[in-house]
């Protein structure tokens, strides 16, 4: 059996958006060698984060408009306190609730050297609290 | 819009490039975010619909071994892009420090002074400053003082508090000194020394607990009335955000929240800050 990390970066250019990182996934499996196994990806961050859903403008606008319905930005949140172990205060606890709320991590089944996942299935990094250049990993296990 | 206060400690080119840039950044600026490449500020700055940042270093080698980054450092930035407005920053206790501060505007092109006397560990009443501050006041540069309250560790409190500049501020009448942090806690003080002194500006880049929002709710309006602003300093205020303690677009969501009007947000956010820099211009 072959177990393979790979960590990706990926530049974010809003404070929020859905990046499809589907066919860097894709790509990444067929890259590896391995013909039947799992791959599982995941973000590094606490408020960013990993979600599979079709891949169409509108979802991706619903998706996040309705984060912020559920964790308003001015809401009473107790993270909004100087941090001493970062140097810096914590104001950003929408972007973690929206992490929590959202997954940070999907798998799928590697099949003959293919991911396989549904027509309208797709792997989105969502990014809650950028622009930053953020890191999602890629582990692929199988034979 | 201007950002008058930013720091360039995350930079990952300049990590990179100098080992010692990053140990400045975790140990003596204290953040502990991870670094980012430069294409990130600019974003950060896009983000917040900011035009041009003004980046500040902190010569603090005699205090604290390494400096938060250098004056070459800031201007091997600047001349990166035109949306990099580089300071310069000397140690007020060496006593080269006026010809050096010569040498980095008119050498490195860099158009204001940062002092940081909690972090540098100086007086910023003391005579070794008033050499300094008259080097700016002939070079027609800016300076822009940490006051009020400071997080780095091992800096104390007190070296911030903005009193002590009153007999600098009186004696360099034509040096515009910009109280950076709005001298929190010492907001009043900070204020009177505004309302007294046409030379004196204040940056806004206050943030020490709770939201952005909610800071900026508590001081400009309840810690002080905001009408002191919008009636009295609308011309000595300038935004600044303490990028990356905060994220600039926090900071400007903030202040854009406050009930001034339109004009005055307008001179804080952009021509209060032009009208720092427009003698380094020429």
């Amino acid at each position: 059996m072959m177990i393979k990390l790979e960590r990706v970066k990926l530049q974010t250019r809003k404070s929020e958006e859905a990046v499809n990182i589907t066919p860097a996934v894709e790509e990444i499996v067929r890259k590896s060698g391995v013909r039947n196994g799992l791959v599982n990806v995941m973000t590094q961050h606490t408020s960013s984060g990993l979600l599979v859903t079709e891949g169409i403008p509108c979802l991706e606008e619903d998706i996040l408009t309705h984060f912020a319905r559920l964790f308003p930005e001015d809401e009473n949140y107790h993270h909004r306190r100087y941090l001493d172990y970062d140097g810096r205060l914590g104001f950003n606890a929408d972007a973690h609730l929206k992490s929590v709320i959202g997954g940070i991590s999907c798998s799928f089944p590697i099949e003959d050297g293919k991911v396989v996942r549904g027509s309208r299935q797709t792997i989105y990094f969502m990014e809650y609290d950028g622009p930053l250049e953020r890191t999602y990993m890629v582990q692929i296990i199988g034979e | 819009m201007i950002d008058f206060h930013t720091h360039p400690v995350l930079v990952r080119e300049l990590v990179e490039k100098y080992p010692r840039f990053g140990r400045a950044a975790r140990e003596v600026f204290y953040i502990g975010n991870n670094f980012q490449p430069l294409e990130t500020f600019f974003l950060q700055m896009d983000a917040a619909g900011i035009e041009r940042a003004v980046l500040l270093p902190v010569d603090c080698r005699r205090a604290r071994k390494d400096p938060v980054a250098t004056n070459e450092q800031v201007a091997e930035l600047s001349r990166m892009s035109p949306r990099f407005i580089g300071f310069a920053s000397v140690d007020p206790l060496t006593k080269t420090a006026p010809k050096n501060l010569a040498l980095a505007v008119k050498n490195l092109n860099l158009r204001g002074l940062k002092l940081d006397p909690a972090l540098q560990d100086f007086d910023s009443g003391g005579k070794a400053a008033f050499a300094v501050y008259e080097a700016a006041e002939h070079l027609k540069i800016p300076v822009l003082l940490h006051t009020g309250m400071s997080w780095a560790p091992g800096s104390a409190i007190a070296p911030g508090h903005p009193m002590r500049l009153e007999p600098a501020i009186r004696r360099f009448a034509g040096l515009n000194f910009v109280l950076a942090h709005f001298a929190w806690p010492w907001v009043w003080e900070a204020v009177a020394l505004a309302m007294k002194y046409p030379n004196v500006y204040l940056d806004t880049s206050c943030l020490y607990y709770d939201s952005p929002k909610e800071f900026f709710d508590f001081v400009f309006t309840r810690q002080i009335p905001l009408t002191i602003i919008e009636r009295t300093l609308r011309n000595q205020v300038v935004f600044g955000s303490n990028y990356p303690r905060v994220e600039i677009k926090n900071m400007v969501h903030a202040l854009k929240s406050l009930p001034l009007t339109e004009g005055c947000k307008n001179k804080i956010l952009r021509e209060n800050a032009e009208r720092l820099l427009e003698k380094t211009d020429e």
